[in-house]
């Protein structure tokens, strides 16, 4: 690093670049540098609000006036690559949104530029970092579940809401996506897959369409077989109301969270007798879904990341690393193992 | 005359659009491409042009021959980053396609969302101090997007030597619009009146449309900050009232005093909440003034600069919002 403290800038004000700033502000040795949207007056209010000392409009000028250590991406998905190429080009590491890039051989492009420069690329998989995920994953490492046989995740979200990807006046950048709309949420969906049952084998999607829309799909269900177990995937714009389960079904017991909420619940095998575990196992999901009650209401209370726990964990995760040297919370294999499931779950016309 | 009307589809904007044609003047509405317009009812005369501020590529030729904009879209509803692209972003836009126009002259429609509610004590008048700064941001989205929308059509003025009238608007009420925000809490059919004498800075939407009508006529108006209100205002109790029983919504209205509201937010908010500004509105306290706080209203600016005078009194008022087959 050229100095102890690491310069970041951003490229792309919008509401998920908002997070990324709150996040970085909390962190030590961390210095906002610039910031960079293609509206100044979108860029000057953030650099504002944020005490960030510059902001452009645009980011090649700010690449080379700024010098950053490590560069955000939170633009629309299409202009990934090229900004992400200009960074890495800039000798900064680079933190991209999710999805890294619109199609595969960009991101292996990019990669294969990362590793000869020595640079670091990663992805943003939030939810892969949420404190419930982190307890499964902590459930199956200690043995808790056993070996994980199998994981759904399913996301269900009203994409149909007005300024939202279905909105006829303006139509989202993640349209022009293989896949529309849906999309910009399959790395969620295809990361904590792979989380859990490891780079995919074979891999099959169903995408179709229930509503009249501008929308090319709005639902998709796929089976993935992975190295370790297999998983199914769901995304549905239409089954109400919004959640986002993840279960994972382990070879000793089951647990299940609402990635939108803080419930986590768990069903095990117990010791004693087996008439008694339904009512052992229900009492303890009983309280588990009451304390979560309470406190996913209590979290809009509070300051701090709320519903982004995880992106938080994961930026100060990536910078810890980066400081010490040590290994990242996603690092590019496991980006390019998520991104090789995503190009596989596509739908085969858009694809092809 | 051509006036370019931007969110002309609105609540304010069809009454806006009515009062210009009344005035003579021909008149362009922006109206977003899927907007259905056939049942708002304009005559043929006005002109119909499809773009969405968001993301509208080529709006230049929306300015040919337009001698006024009369600039009122903006978002009220959706995300803070959604109001602010949509906005400020929206309005970048326009005005960067006005930059190669003959067109000179702007009205535009702020807030009195963009005042520091805070830092002000008994009148608030155009005089008063706008919010800036670090402080803008612990304020709603809506207010933190009509404070870049007129600081950035500020700047376009000042770079391009235009004219502009910033019509600074209280609450716009009319016919489906009688509910306000500032009416207090609503539990069902419980309304707890936060500060029943209070008085509500109030413009009803003919009121409102007849200002900006004539701004946009009237070459007294270039260069200036006018605050929109009929008058004084209604008490929110008596004005509450008045809506429950001509809407038919009925209910029971509870008086609650403000000073203690406050005080009870404003220590709630230093202990409990721990300064969470992620809060809703009315536990923020700075959000809970901009809404509730006891100040007076006046348009004496507007009478002495345009001769301007609200056409309509308050019970007129009542009678075209509530009032089946009343004019609206």
């Amino acid at each position: 690093m050229r100095t102890s403290e690491l310069r970041v800038a951003l490229i792309g004000a919008g509401q998920i670049a908002r997070q990324h700033l709150s996040c970085l502000k909390t962190l030590p040795a961390v210095q906002i540098a610039g910031v960079c949207d293609l509206s100044p007056a979108v860029a000057e209010s953030i650099a504002e609000r944020y005490g960030v000392p510059a902001w452009f409009t645009d980011h090649v000028a700010m690449l080379r006036d700024v010098k950053p250590d490590v560069v955000h991406i939170t633009t629309p998905p299409t202009s990934h690559f090229r900004l992400a190429m200009d960074a890495l080009q800039a000798r900064a590491h680079v933190l991209v949104e999710k999805p890294a890039t619109a199609t595969l051989a960009e991101l292996e492009q990019l990669v294969r530029y990362a590793r000869e420069r020595q640079l670091v690329l990663t992805e943003d998989y939030n939810y892969v970092f949420n404190h419930a995920t982190r307890e499964i994953v902590r459930w199956v490492e200690t043995g808790v579940l056993g070996s994980v046989v199998h994981v759904e995740v399913m996301m269900s979200l009203n994409l149909f809401g007005p300024g939202g990807f279905a909105d006829p006046n303006a139509r989202h950048p993640a349209l022009t996506l293989a896949g529309g709309a849906l999309a910009d949420f399959l790395p969620h969906l295809a990361s904590l897959a792979h989380c859990f049952t490891g780079a995919h084998r074979r891999a099959h999607a169903i995408w179709t369409k229930r509503r009249p829309s501008i929308l090319p799909y709005d639902e998709l269900h796929a089976v993935v077989e992975g190295v370790h177990g297999t998983a199914t995937l769901g995304f549905s714009s239409t089954a109400q109301p919004d959640a986002f389960w993840l279960r994972v079904f382990g070879e000793r017991g089951q647990a299940s969270t609402n990635l939108f909420e803080t419930r986590l619940t768990l069903e095990r095998l117990r010791d004693g007798p087996k008439p008694l575990q339904p009512l052992l196992n229900g009492l303890e999901e009983a309280r588990a879904v009451r304390r979560a009650a309470i406190g996913t209401l209590m979290r809009k209370f509070k300051p701090g990341p709320g519903t982004y726990d995880g992106m938080w964990y994961l930026i100060a995760g990536t910078y810890a690393a980066l400081a010490r040297a040590t290994p990242l919370p996603v690092p590019v294999e496991h980006v390019l193992a998520v991104n090789r499931m995503v190009e596989a779950l596509k739908p085969v016309e858009a694809a092809s | 005359m051509r006036a370019l009307v931007t969110g002309a589809n609105g609540f304010l904007g069809r009454c806006v659009v009515s009062a210009l044609l009344a005035r003579g003047y021909t008149v362009r509405a922006l109206i977003r491409p899927a907007t259905s317009v056939e049942q708002i009812g304009w005559p043929d005369c006005v002109e119909i042009v499809r773009a969405d501020l968001r993301s509208a590529r080529e709006l230049a030729p929306a300015f040919d021959d337009v001698d006024v904009l009369v600039h009122l879209a903006a978002a009220v509803t959706g995300g803070e980053d959604a109001m602010f692209a949509s906005t400020v972003s929206g309005t970048e836009r326009l005005l960067t396609a006005m930059v190669g126009a003959a067109c000179r002259r702007i009205v535009l429609a702020s807030s009195f969302a963009v005042y520091d509610w805070s830092a002000i004590r008994g009148t608030l008048d155009e005089s008063s101090p706008i919010e800036t700064g670090a402080d803008l941001y612990r304020r709603d989205g809506y207010t933190i997007a009509k404070s870049w929308q007129e600081r950035i059509t500020r700047r376009f003025t000042a770079e391009h030597g235009w004219d502009l009238t910033v019509l600074r608007p209280g609450f716009i009420w009319g016919r489906d619009h009688g509910y306000l925000a500032a009416c207090g809490q609503r539990f069902g059919r419980l309304h707890v009146v936060i500060g029943p004498f209070t008085h509500l800075p109030l413009t009803h939407v003919d009121n409102c449309a007849d200002l900006f009508a004539r701004a946009a006529t009237d070459p007294r108006a270039a260069g200036q900050t006018l605050n929109v209100v009929d008058g004084p205002g209604e008490h929110i109790w008596s004005y509450l009232g008045n809506h429950l029983k001509r809407s038919g919504e009925g209910g029971l209205r509870v008086p609650f005093p403000y000073m203690v509201a406050f005080a009870i937010v404003r220590l709630a908010f230093a202990t409990v909440f721990k300064r969470n500004e992620k809060l809703p509105h009315v536990l923020v306290p700075c959000r809970f003034e901009s809404r509730l706080k006891p100040l007076r209203y006046t348009n004496r600016r507007a009478e002495e600069l345009l001769g301007w005078r609200p056409p309509f009194d308050y019970e007129e008022c009542l009678r075209r919002t509530y009032d089946p087959g009343a004019t609206a």
